[in-house]
Parts: structure tokens; sequence; C-alpha cells
């Protein structure tokens, strides 16, 4: 009787364990897609760069698919079929290794994504963008998070230390990422680039903007701004470079007259002066 | 008291004849590698003049050594603050034409001239540029050039003295040389080792000599800038700074450095000194005129038991102690006081030490008699023509009571010995020097001996290095044997 008693507990408690369990990985996967996979895919709402995954589970096969997730370079690489073909859809847009991922947390993103394809409105349904022309205010408030004029709410970086656009100032801002002129034109247009900024995913970006997310407000105005610098008539990026180049020539110049006149009483030989004579 | 053992040098500058054998020996064992043509080791100038690198010993010019500044030591060349504004190029360092542009011969010239009036030369060609070159200056050049109006006029240390005196070192039949050999001095507080970023420069444990790790060195050059005597070098073939290691390999094996073997003169001699530690900044930090005699008292009696007792708690070897109490060097600089450190004012306690050189007297002409006598005993040392203040300037910090000490007694012995060999002096006036020059005749026998007569285990008393047993703790000395025979050891590269 005791016995019975005590597996009963020890049953119930394994059960009520486990559901917890499955319940936080089901919250991990979900948290896991809003950082990794929604600047790509949505789960109901169309495809942007990636295809729409609203009951990806029935079109392919698991074992397939966990695979593919886990490492989706390898099977381009090894010449897929299927994968091609995805890759041909995405207009030679690659899926990257996401960090972080093996074959088990792929195997939970495939649960929480089955989950999701069962609700009528999926949380990654993706973001609704209007197509109604952007207004001037938009515009401009977009330029000025751009340069860093308007803090970001969330407290992440300016886009300019890192990325450049055209019409900014004489450099055009940072040279370390790409050139977002154009990038309006590459994401494809309102709804890709509005998804990608929600949670930017490369591994540069991706770390900086984890915990402080643009607003949707902020999402709006930068997509205002972008559009508008792809649709101008493409200027001069050559001028850009060009005084860049000036720029540096100038530096360099006058960096080596600065150290020459702070270093002005450096030893510059001694036995030449000494037979020559001068004091 | 924290005792440790150091080998350390003495050079008689009175014996010295210029020969440059050691500088020879050094050359042939240790730079004639690629990169360090220019490099001496062991050079030997004459002084007055300006030496090698020229005028080394200005450090207004060069910013070597230490220097007292509100109470505490700093280097002169760098600190915290000015290694950050010089950290691609330090600002004080000798260029290549200060040494000298190292150069060989084209001796193919010889035989392949065209015929014509004159003889064949072979010309000279540079061994860093590889093209041929106009020779002006060596690492020698003003070598016998005592009295030139270049090289030893320019000479620092005639810094502070009179027209008359300067004029007095360049007049015919005056003028004076004297040599000055020169190698590390394997100082008690090198700024050579402290101003080394890398921490690459260290004062090995067991001995104290200055060494470099070729593995650890960045060519930052800053130890190349703040030796104030010019004794590390760079080479710019391996990327990393060089310098006298005082052939620690031969002394592993008991035999003197390569220059102490060779030296004709037999003027140099090497032993250990034991020494208190614990003392070196206080002894560096006194003021000038206390600076020789601070840094005697910084060597230890190697009888005093305290001394002994101390030293055995320290791990120095009972061997190391028996060479301490047989060492030519703590006679010469601590019972005799007769060696004194070059240029201690720079303030890095160096450990080879100079007996000051005697030098002519100044001739008295009477009618067409020249007279070198004269009735004060010593007076010849105040009017040799090498001027005391010259010698202070160069081994007493400016300071004369210091070198005319080391002076008057070797007058005194050497009074001593012309009373018992040549006996033109009465005994009298030989001891009355021996006591005027605080000596007695039992030292100034010894002193005679050693000066004098000293053959090779007298002159070089190293100790046993036991280095069969300390390479025991990292590898089996047997472990190559009966399977390798000449190899080649890994050279050094540049980087990491």
């Amino acid at each position: 009787m005791m016995q019975r008693t005590i597996r009963h507990l020890l049953t119930t408690a394994a059960v009520v364990i486990v559901a917890m369990g499955s319940a936080r990985a089901a919250d991990d996967a979900a948290s896991y897609f809003r950082q990794n996979c929604m600047s790509c895919h949505t789960i109901g709402g169309g495809r942007l760069v990636g295809p729409d995954l609203k009951n990806v589970t029935q079109s392919k096969d698991r074992a397939w698919l966990q695979r593919f997730v886990a490492n989706p370079k390898s099977f381009l690489d090894g010449g897929d079929p299927y994968a091609a073909r995805l890759k041909e859809e995405a207009r030679g847009a690659v899926m990257p290794n996401i960090s972080g991922i093996d074959e088990t947390k792929a195997s939970s993103l495939l649960d929480m994504i089955e989950q999701e394809s069962k609700l009528p409105k999926s949380q990654f349904a993706g973001l609704n963008i209007s197509y109604q022309p952007f207004t001037s205010v938009d515009v401009a408030n977009g330029r000025k998070i751009i340069l860093g004029e308007r803090h970001l709410a969330n407290g992440g970086p300016a886009c300019i230390s890192c990325h450049s656009v055209s019409d900014m100032a004489m450099l055009g801002g940072g040279r370390l990422a790409p050139d977002l002129t154009k990038v309006y034109e590459r994401m494809l247009g309102r709804k890709n680039l509005a998804s990608w900024l929600q949670a930017p995913a490369t591994p540069t970006m991706r770390p900086l903007f984890v915990n402080t997310s643009l607003t949707n407000d902020e999402i709006l105005s930068l997509v205002a701004y972008l559009e508008t610098t792809a649709r101008q008539p493409q200027q001069a990026s050559d001028t850009a470079t060009l005084s860049f180049l000036f720029l540096g020539l100038g530096g360099t110049v006058l960096g080596f007259i600065g150290a020459d006149t702070i270093w002005r009483k450096r030893l510059r030989g001694v036995r030449k002066p000494m037979v020559r004579g001068d004091k | 008291m924290d005792v440790r053992s150091q080998i350390s040098m003495v050079f008689h500058l009175d014996k010295c004849i210029g020969c440059h054998t050691c500088s020879i020996a050094c050359k042939n064992i240790w730079t004639d590698r690629k990169g360090t043509e220019y490099m001496w080791w062991n050079n030997v100038e004459t002084k007055p003049g300006t030496g090698y690198p020229t005028k080394w010993e200005d450090q207004s010019k060069y910013k070597g050594g230490w220097e007292l500044k509100d109470g505490a030591l700093r280097l002169r060349s760098t600190s915290k603050s000015k290694i950050v504004f010089n950290i691609f190029h330090s600002p004080s360092m000798p260029s290549m034409d200060d040494y000298y542009e190292p150069w060989t011969y084209d001796y193919g010239e010889l035989f392949n001239a065209p015929e014509g009036g004159d003889q064949p030369t072979a010309k000279p060609i540079s061994m860093v540029t590889g093209k041929y070159l106009e020779i002006e200056a060596g690492p020698n050049w003003d070598d016998d050039l005592g009295g030139s109006r270049i090289y030893a006029a320019n000479d620092p240390n005639l810094e502070g003295m009179n027209e008359e005196q300067k004029a007095q070192l360049s007049a015919v039949e005056r003028l004076v040389m004297f040599y000055f050999p020169r190698i590390c001095n394997h100082c008690l507080n090198p700024s050579c080792v402290a101003a080394c970023p890398s921490g690459s420069l260290y004062k090995r444990g067991e001995d104290g000599i200055v060494l470099n790790d070729q593995k650890r060195c960045r060519a930052w050059r800053a130890c190349i800038a703040a030796c104030p005597y010019k004794k590390m070098f760079y080479n710019w073939q391996t990327g990393k700074s060089e310098k006298c290691i005082l052939c620690y390999p031969r002394l592993e094996t008991g035999q003197a450095p390569a220059c102490f073997h060779s030296c004709v003169g037999r003027i140099r001699y090497l032993g250990v000194l034991l020494y208190d530690a614990e003392r070196i900044e206080e002894v560096a930090k006194r003021p000038d005129e206390e600076l020789i005699e601070a840094h005697r008292s910084i060597v230890l009696d190697p009888f005093d038991p305290a001394v002994l007792s101390q030293a055995a708690a320290n791990g120095i070897h009972d061997s190391v102690i028996e060479a301490a109490q047989k060492s030519p060097v703590y006679k010469f600089v601590k019972q005799w006081k007769l060696a004194l450190p070059p240029h201690i004012e720079f303030r890095t306690l160096p450990m080879l030490f100079y007996v000051p050189p005697m030098s002519p007297v100044m001739a008295q002409k009477h009618g067409d008699v020249i007279s070198h006598t004269s009735d004060d005993l010593f007076h010849d040392i105040d009017q040799a023509r090498i001027p005391m203040q010259y010698l202070a300037k160069l081994f007493g910090a400016g300071h004369e009571a210091k070198v005319r000490y080391a002076l008057r007694k070797q007058k005194a012995v050497r009074i001593y010995r012309r009373w018992l060999t040549v006996g033109d002096i009465d005994e009298a006036t030989a001891d009355r020097m021996l006591r005027e020059a605080d000596t007695t005749r039992d030292e100034a026998e010894a002193i005679y001996r050693l000066t004098s007569l000293c053959p090779f285990e007298d002159r070089f008393v190293i100790p046993p290095m036991y280095r069969e047993e300390a390479i025991e703790m990292m590898q089996d000395p047997l472990e190559a044997k009966q399977t390798t025979g000449f190899g080649f050891m890994e050279g050094p590269a540049r980087g990491l």
C-alpha cells in the first residue's frame, strides 16, 4: 500500500517535471526563433527572404529538416537537390549556420513551429506594414536615428558608427559594415527590411541588438528613410572614397609634421655634427 | 642582509697597452654573424677621446642610466608616460653613424684592377648595404689620437676643465692618452633591465651576469637607450638586442671569458664578490660624492661569519664562497681600494672596476736638462699629464679624493719596489711613502705580486658552476649521448 502510494507520487512528480521541462523548452525555442530566425522567416506571414515556415513539417520529412537547420551550409555545398531549389526560390540567398544550434535545438524549434502552425495567428506572423507612402517626418526621424542624433529607445548603438549611407556628411559614415544606401532594394522591400530590423541576425549585429532591440516606431522611421535613399538617383559614391583618400593622405602628412615638431629635440646623430664642428 | 654572489671584474688600466686583442677575441667568438658586424661587445678606447659610440658618456644626448629626482631613481630614457609617446620610436638612440658603418674590402680589386700608374687597392665595401663606401669612421677611429682637436677635444669628461687645462692636453710634448677597454659592466642596478618592456633582460641569479633572452626580446630597443655605457646592441638581422654575455659558456666550463683569457697585458682580473642585495636601492640613491664609498660598502666581507651564514641561507654554494675568499677583485676593490667603478654617477652600480692609470709626469726643463724628479714624492700625481680632474670625471663621479687615494697607493708601491730592487731610494723614504699612502709593506708586496706576477689562477678565480647539475633539473645531460654529433641550435628569429 505504502509502496504504491510512493510510486504514484513519484510518477506524478515525473510527469509534472517533464511537462514543465517541455513548456520551458517551448519558451526557449520561441525566444530563440525571435532572435535568430525572425529576420528571414515568418510562420503564416508569407515569404520574406526565407520561406514561410507554416506547416513546414508537413512539406518535408522531419529528419531532413532537422539536419538542414543544424547545418544548412553543408547541405547546400553537398549539392542536395531540395536545398538547391530553396536557394533558387530565395534568389540566391543562403541560410547561414546559426550560432548555438545543434540537432536537439533544431528539433525543439521544429516542435515549436508545428505548434505555432496550428494556431490561427502565430506570434511570428510577421509585421503588418502599410504600403502607403511614408511621411517626410518619418524620413527625417529615420535620418536622425541613423546619424545617432536621436538615441535609440532601448539603448542600441547608432547605425553610422559602422554603416555608411551615401547622403551622410562628407565621409558617409563608418566603413566597418555594408553601405546602407541601397539596402532597401537588396532586402526586397519594406516587409523584409522591417522584419530584419526587428531582430538583426548577423553575427556582428545580433550581440549588439539582442538586448537592445529597436522599437516599432524606430523600425518604421528607418525603413522610411532607407526607402527614400534607395529611390534617390545614385549619388557619386566615388566622391566619398576620394575625399576619404585625400583626408587620409592629408592627415598622414600633418601627422608627420606634428611628430617631427613634438620630437624635434630627438637625437639626430652625434658624430657628424661633432666632426663638422657644430656646437 | 640578502647575500648574493656576483662574478665581478677589475681592469688594471696602468697595464693596458691598447692592443685590441680582447676586442678581436670577442669579435671572433661572438659577433662575426650577420647583423652583428657593427657590434663590439668589448672595445678599447683611447682617452681622452670620444669613444664608441661617439660621445657615449654624454647623457644629455643619449639619456642613459638613472637620475635622482625627488628622492626617487628614475630612468633618464623612459618612464611610464614617456613610453606612450615614444612607443614607435625611442628618441635617444645612437644611429649607425654614431657606431660606424661596418665594412670589409673588395679584394677582387687587387687582381682585376686595370694596369695603371698606381698600386691596385682593395676597395672598402659596406657590410650593411653591400655598396662601396667612403670610410668616415670606425669603432676605434680615434685610436691613439690623444690630442686630436676633433676627438680628444670633444671628450665629454673634459667638461668643467678650464681652457688652459684643455690646451695642455693637446700641446706638443705634453699630450697624453691612455686606454680604456670596456665590456658590459653587469651592473647591480642595470638600467637596461629596468627599461625592457618585454622583460627579456635579466640578471642571472647565481652569478649576476646580465643576459637578454633571445626568445622574449621584442625589439623595443629601450635597453639601447637606457644603458649609459651603450653596451646593448641591436641586431637588425634577427630583430633582437644582444650584449656581452661575459662568455658564460666559458665560465661554466671553468675558463675565463675570451677577452680576459687573451689579454696580452694581463690587465684583467675576474672573481666573485658577495654583496647585499637589500641595499642596492639605498646605495644607488646616495649623493654623488658618497656613491663610491657606498658602492664599496655593499660588497660584503667573505670571511665574516654573519655574511657566511646568510650566504648559506641564500643557497650560495661553499665553493662559491671559497672563490669569493680568493677573489682578486675583492682585494682590488675592497681591501686595497685601488679599483674604482666607471662613471658611477650613472647610478647603475657597475660591477666592473678600473684601477686608474698612472701617467707620465710633467717634465721640468732646467737649461738643457729635462728633469722628472721633485722633492715632493707625490707631486707628479697632481702634476701628471692627465689632470686629476679628468680621471675624477671618469672614475670618481667628479670627486678627486678616491682617485687620488688609488694613485698614491700605486705610486707608493712603485717607490717601495724601487727601494727593494733598484736601491736608489732609501728605506725611510719608502716607508714614509707607504705610510702616507695608507698602506703597509705586506700590502704593497701583495699589490705588487697581483699586479706584476699574476698567473691565470690568481687573475681568474672562477667558481665551479655545476652546470651539469643545473641542467639536470630540465633535461638529462646524457640524453643525446651517442646519438647526435655537431648540430644546429635553433637560431633567433624575428617575431613571437
